[in-house]
Order: C-alpha cells, then sequence, then structure tokens
C-alpha cells in the first residue's frame, strides 16, 4: 500500500464522523418533531460505526506503510475516545433544547428551524472527536495544527450553547480567548521548530532532532520552540501554567458539556504532547553514528526539567484547588487538573513504559470522570443543573443506584483496590518509578493522599449523610439516558478493572514500531526503539 | 523555483523574524493587558500573524516551501476564529451591552 492510501485508509473513522456531522446538523433542522428526536441516536451511531472504520483500518498494513512516527497510536486511542463520545451522547443528547422541544410540542410556539440548536450541537461534538481522533495519526505539523484546532474550535461553541445560562456564555468566551491564545503560542513554537529543523514531517524533524542531539546537543531555537510548542499544548490539559480557565469554565459549561471537555481535549492534549516529545527523542530513541550505535540521552535537560516541573506543579495545584470547593463541578475541574498532573509524570517516564501506562491512565480517568457528570446530568432540582454538595447529600434515600454509582466513581478516582481507577495508578507509578523518577512518584502519592479528602465527599455525602431541605427536592430528570450512561460506566469500571490485563496490552499494542512488526513475538518488540541511520 | 527560494538575504530574513516575534510579543502583552474583547481577539490574530510570518522567513532559510503552505492554512484558521469570536462577542454585547471583559465575572474563586 502506499503511503498516501495507507493515510486516507487510517483517517476512515474521522471521514465518518465529518460525514456524520453533516447529516446530523441537517436532520436537527428539520421541521419532523421525531427526526429531530433521532439526533442524539444517529450521532451515536456514526460513533459506533467509527469504531468499526478503526478496527478495519489498523487491520489492514496501512499503519506499516502510512510511514507515521507512531503509526499504531490510533489502534488504542480512536476507538477509546469514539466508545467514550457514545457515553457522553447519552449524557447529553437530550439535554440540549430539552425546553424548547418542550415548547414546540405543546403547540405555544411554532417551530423555528434558527432556534433549534440539538444539530449543530451534535454535529460539532463528533467535529471535535474526528479532531481528537486526528491527532492520533498526525505526519506533520501543519496537520497536528489543524486537527488540534478541529478539536477546540467546535468545543469553544459548545461550552457557550450547552445552555441558556449567562455563565455558559462567559464560560465560552473565557474558554475561546486562552484557547485562541495558547493556539497561537503553540504555532509559534512549531514556527521556531521548523526553523531549527527545516522540514514539518514528524518522522523527518525526528530525524534531525536526533542527529543534533547525538553531535552535541539539539539547537536552542528546537528547544525554546518545543517548550512553546508544549505549553501552547497544556492548555488542552489544563495543565500549570495554562490552568486556570479549567475550574471557571467546567463550572459555566452545561453538565454533558463538562464531562465532554474532561475527555476530549485531555485526550488530544495527551496524544499531541506524546507526538511532539516523540520528536524530541525519548530515551528509546538510538542513532547510528559513522556506523555506531549511539544511545541518545532521552529527552533534552531542560525540556524533562520543564515537564518534572509543570508535572508537579499542575497535581499539587489541582489537588489544593480542589479541597477548597462546593460547586461538584468546579472541584471536578480542579481534580481534572490534578489528573493532568499525574498524567505528565507518565510522558516524563517515557516510552519505554510510561506511555502504554498514560493510555491505560486516560481510559480509566475518562470513564470515572464521565460517570460522576452523568449522575450529577441525571439529577435536577427544580429544573437547574444539581451542582452543588448540598445537593447530593442522602442522596441515597431517593436516587439508590445513583447514588451507589456516583460513590463507586469518586472510590475509583481516589485509586481504591477493586476499581479501574487503582490499575491506572498502579501501571502509572510502577512505571515511573522504573525510569528512577522516585522524587515524582513520591510527590504523586502524597497527592493522592490529598485527594482522598475531596474524593469522599462524593462518597460520604450520598451514601451516609442526611438529606437537608435542599436536596430533598431533587429529582431524577424526565429521560433515563444520562442514568443509564451512569450506570454502563458504573458497570465498565469493575469490568475493566477485571479486564486490566487485556487492555493495557492493547495499549502496549500502540507502542510498537512499524520495523519490528515481524518480530513481534520479541517482548522488547512491543516498545519503540527508533534507530535511526545518519548518512555523513 | 527551489534556486529562487535558495537564493536569500541574510539581512531580510533577520529583519522578518525580528518583525514576526515583535508581532507576537506585542499580541502576547496586548493580550494580558487590554479589556476590551473585540481588542484582545486582535491581539490573538497578531499573535498568530507572527507565527505565520517566522514560518515564511523560515521557509526562506531552508529553501523549501513547507513553511509557505503552512500560512495558507494559518490563514484558514484564523478566519474560521475570527468568526467565532465576533459571533460570541455580539452574543455577550446583547446581553450586557458592553466588551469590557470585566463586566463578566460571574465565575471565579469564592
Amino acid at each position: 500500500m502506499d503511503p498516501t492510501t495507507a493515510k486516507l485508509t487510517l483517517i476512515a473513522p474521522e471521514m465518518v464522523l465529518c460525514f456524520g456531522a453533516v447529516v446530523v446538523a441537517v436532520l436537527g433542522l428539520m421541521q419532523n418533531a421525531s427526526l429531530r428526536r433521532s439526533v442524539p441516536l444517529i450521532s451515536a451511531l456514526f460513533l459506533a460505526l467509527s469504531v468499526v472504520a478503526c478496527t478495519w483500518s489498523y487491520s489492514t498494513d496501512a499503519a506499516e506503510s502510512s510511514g507515521l512516527l507512531l503509526p499504531y497510536l490510533g489502534s488504542f486511542a480512536k476507538p477509546l475516545i469514539a466508545c467514550i463520545a457514545i457515553l457522553l451522547v447519552m449524557i447529553g443528547g437530550t439535554a440540549v433544547d430539552r425546553r424548547l422541544e418542550a415548547a414546540f410540542d405543546s403547540g405555544r410556539v411554532p417551530f423555528e428551524a434558527v432556534r433549534v440548536l440539538r444539530g449543530e450541537f451534535h454535529a460539532f461534538m463528533l467535529l471535535s472527536v474526528a479532531g481528537t481522533m486526528l491527532i492520533a495519526s498526525a505526519t506533520d505539523l501543519i496537520w497536528l495544527f489543524l486537527a488540534l484546532e478541529l478539536s477546540s474550535l467546535p468545543s469553544y461553541v459548545m461550552v457557550a450553547v450547552g445552555r441558556h445560562a449567562r455563565k455558559a456564555q462567559e464560560a465560552g468566551v473565557k474558554y475561546f480567548f486562552l484557547g485562541a491564545m495558547s493556539s497561537a503560542v503553540f504555532l509559534y513554537g512549531f514556527a521556531l521548530l521548523y526553523g531549527a529543523t527545516g522540514t514539518l514531517q514528524c518522522t523527518e524533524m525526528a530525524e534531525v532532532l536526533s542527529r543534533q542531539a547525538a553531535e552535541g546537543g539539539i539547537s536552542t531555537l528546537a528547544i525554546v520552540g518545543a517548550v512553546m510548542a508544549i505549553l501552547g499544548v497544556s492548555f488542552k490539559l489544563a495543565a500549570v501554567p495554562m490552568h486556570f480557565y479549567a475550574p471557571d469554565v467546567y463550572e459555566g459549561a452545561s453538565g454533558p458539556v463538562t464531562a465532554f471537555l474532561g475527555f476530549g481535549p485531555k485526550v488530544a492534549g495527551i496524544l499531541a504532547l506524546i507526538l511532539l516529545l516523540s520528536m524530541l527523542g525519548w530515551s528509546g530513541h538510538a542513532a547510528v553514528l559513522n556506523g555506531q550505535e549511539v544511545k541518545l540521552q532521552g529527552l533534552p535537560a531542560p525540556i524533562a526539567a520543564m515537564l518534572w516541573m509543570m508535572s508537579v506543579l499542575t497535581m499539587t495545584l489541582g489537588n489544593i484547588g480542589a479541597l477548597l470547593q462546593r460547586n461538584v463541578k468546579r472541584m471536578l475541574g480542579y481534580s481534572s487538573i490534578a489528573h493532568s498532573g499525574y498524567l505528565m509524570m507518565g510522558l516524563l517516564a517515557g516510552p519505554e513504559a510510561g506511555l502504554d501506562a498514560v493510555l491505560f491512565y486516560l481510559v480509566g480517568y475518562g470513564v470515572m470522570n464521565t460517570v460522576v457528570l452523568a449522575v450529577l446530568c441525571a439529577l435536577e432540582r427544580n429544573g437547574e443543573e444539581v451542582e452543588t454538595l448540598e445537593d447530593i447529600a442522602g442522596l441515597r434515600h431517593r436516587q439508590p443506584l445513583l447514588a451507589w454509582t456516583l460513590a463507586l466513581a469518586a472510590a475509583s478516582l481516589v485509586g481504591l483496590p477493586p476499581m479501574i481507577g487503582f490499575f491506572g495508578k498502579i501501571y502509572l507509578f510502577t512505571a515511573v518509578l522504573e525510569q528512577g523518577q522516585t522524587a515524582l512518584v513520591i510527590i504523586a502519592a502524597v497527592n493522592s493522599a490529598v485527594s482522598v479528602f475531596y474524593y469522599m465527599q462524593l462518597v460520604v455525602l450520598p451514601m451516609l449523610a442526611q438529606s437537608n431541605p435542599r436536596s430533598e427536592t431533587v429529582t431524577a430528570v424526565q429521560s433515563p439516558w444520562p442514568k443509564f450512561a451512569a450506570v454502563i460506566g458504573g458497570v465498565s469500571i469493575i469490568a475493566l478493572a477485571i479486564f486490566a490485563q487485556p487492555v493495557f496490552e492493547a495499549a502496549q499494542r500502540a507502542f510498537r514500531a512499524p520495523s519490528v512488526v515481524a518480530a513481534s513475538t520479541d517482548a522488547d518488540a512491543s516498545k519503540v526503539t527508533h534507530t535511526i541511520t545518519l548518512d555523513r | 523555483m527551489t534556486e529562487l527560494l535558495a537564493t536569500y538575504d541574510a539581512s531580510s530574513v533577520n529583519a522578518a523574524l525580528l518583525t514576526s516575534s515583535v508581532l507576537f510579543g506585542i499580541g502576547l502583552v496586548g493580550f494580558l493587558s487590554r479589556r476590551n474583547m473585540i481588542v484582545m481577539f486582535l491581539c490573538t490574530e497578531l499573535m498568530f500573524q507572527g507565527a505565520a510570518l517566522a514560518m515564511i522567513a523560515f521557509g526562506r532559510v531552508h529553501g523549501n516551501p513547507d513553511g509557505q503552505t503552512f500560512v495558507i492554512f494559518i490563514l484558514t484558521i484564523a478566519a474560521a476564529e475570527a468568526a467565532l469570536a465576533l459571533g460570541l462577542v455580539v452574543l455577550l454585547y446583547r446581553r450586557r451591552e458592553t466588551l469590557d471583559s470585566e463586566a463578566w465575572s460571574e465565575l471565579k474563586e469564592c
């Protein structure tokens, strides 16, 4: 298969989603109410179809002949994104336009296509998911830039239109302006990387940079470029110093959009960072200089130091911030910052063992975060969203199933043993420990201990606390879907823990190098070992 | 074409790179210090154009068209962002009749 066909084959899932976005956008404007109502179902179908397309495209030899830097990254990341996105559609599908649809039904208001948002909302969501998937198969910096923008631009709109509240619009504008600023920062970083290497192709850039590293150090221009690119991309992760928007935006956006923001941009940021850091040369790289193999030092020292600092600050500030919150969504905003810190720790550990642990951690984090927000979205108080800790006090007396699910997800976020969160942390911490980063693991362990205090509120309040007058008015929403999504998520928190080993092995396969596929029986073959020949 | 690209004047490239970094710097400082939302948006556009200019200058240095190709995509994205920004700003203006970003501070640490 020639490289162009191979690349087109690899983006089959994204093509399915883009087509789906068009279909959904048109269906959402139909005058026929039942067609309009089918929008969430159709977008879930397209997401499921993209998982099928994904399995198909990676079952061909496309990945091998595509010439990507990390050809199999998408084989794990893309189905993961699509599966969580199906859960997100279940949570948010019926929430958008709920009052408007009710008004149309009652005949009080005549149908006006201009006022309907459901189609656009789902179309934007599919486009954003497609953008996130595209990052996994990026071949050059142009592609990476466009994919990052495709994943973020629709999410700005989703925040602003997700609900009719001033808070949502404020959050949308905040998110948009800071997002635009951060994309300008990583764009300038890309320009400097291009200036230092003379190419935009990921594979060629990795080659040039490892040659520079073998010959006495990567040029300052490339380092500055990489620093700017990493800082810019860290906005998507909500990592320090680009973290301050997260609590505000999480609080302002509607529940389903918050669930989306907790997962989509995070995966996008992690995938982009994995790609950028692979170009800079992780410890797995080696270069052949004058016929001799030179083992490279790994990440350049300034980059490694920066990642170390960012990781520590991110997890610490996130956990301390979360301790002070009374609003659950705001608390989750801070907790997502803290989880970014853990993920960056895995990035620092490098491809030898760290990256598969990072991907595995993302699975767990995605499911747990989605479940907590699904529970919140399944509840309402006088037609308003349930947001504060008071609202969920004594939930067990009214909604036992939801209370149990919430407690389960929160316990898993802490990292208690029989759940997926535990395995995520174990894999991640051992991977970092193997790389000799003992100090980092100790800091992370202390942080996990701190996080127990605020996550336990999500266990104790719904299960053990007495109801208060405020929480007694909390009822379940009419639509059964958010509850259904919460239960599916809750079951998978346990199920994924039982099948942790196969999932982890799938994550490992995402990082095998194309050249060693034939020898995949060898235990080391699953590790990234780029050997780059230098012509002199 | 490649010959034309390969012969470049070092001083003009340096000037272009200097201009690009100044554009980026002005944009960043303006973004952080201004409160008017339209001016803030213009500042992010300045940062984008700074990056675009750097791309062109580096393309000249390396004598390949990659940088210039990138610029076309940057312009497209900048246009998409402009459409989005103005839409959002109009939405907010209708609610509050002001463009001052300080007027929007419901979401903060309590």
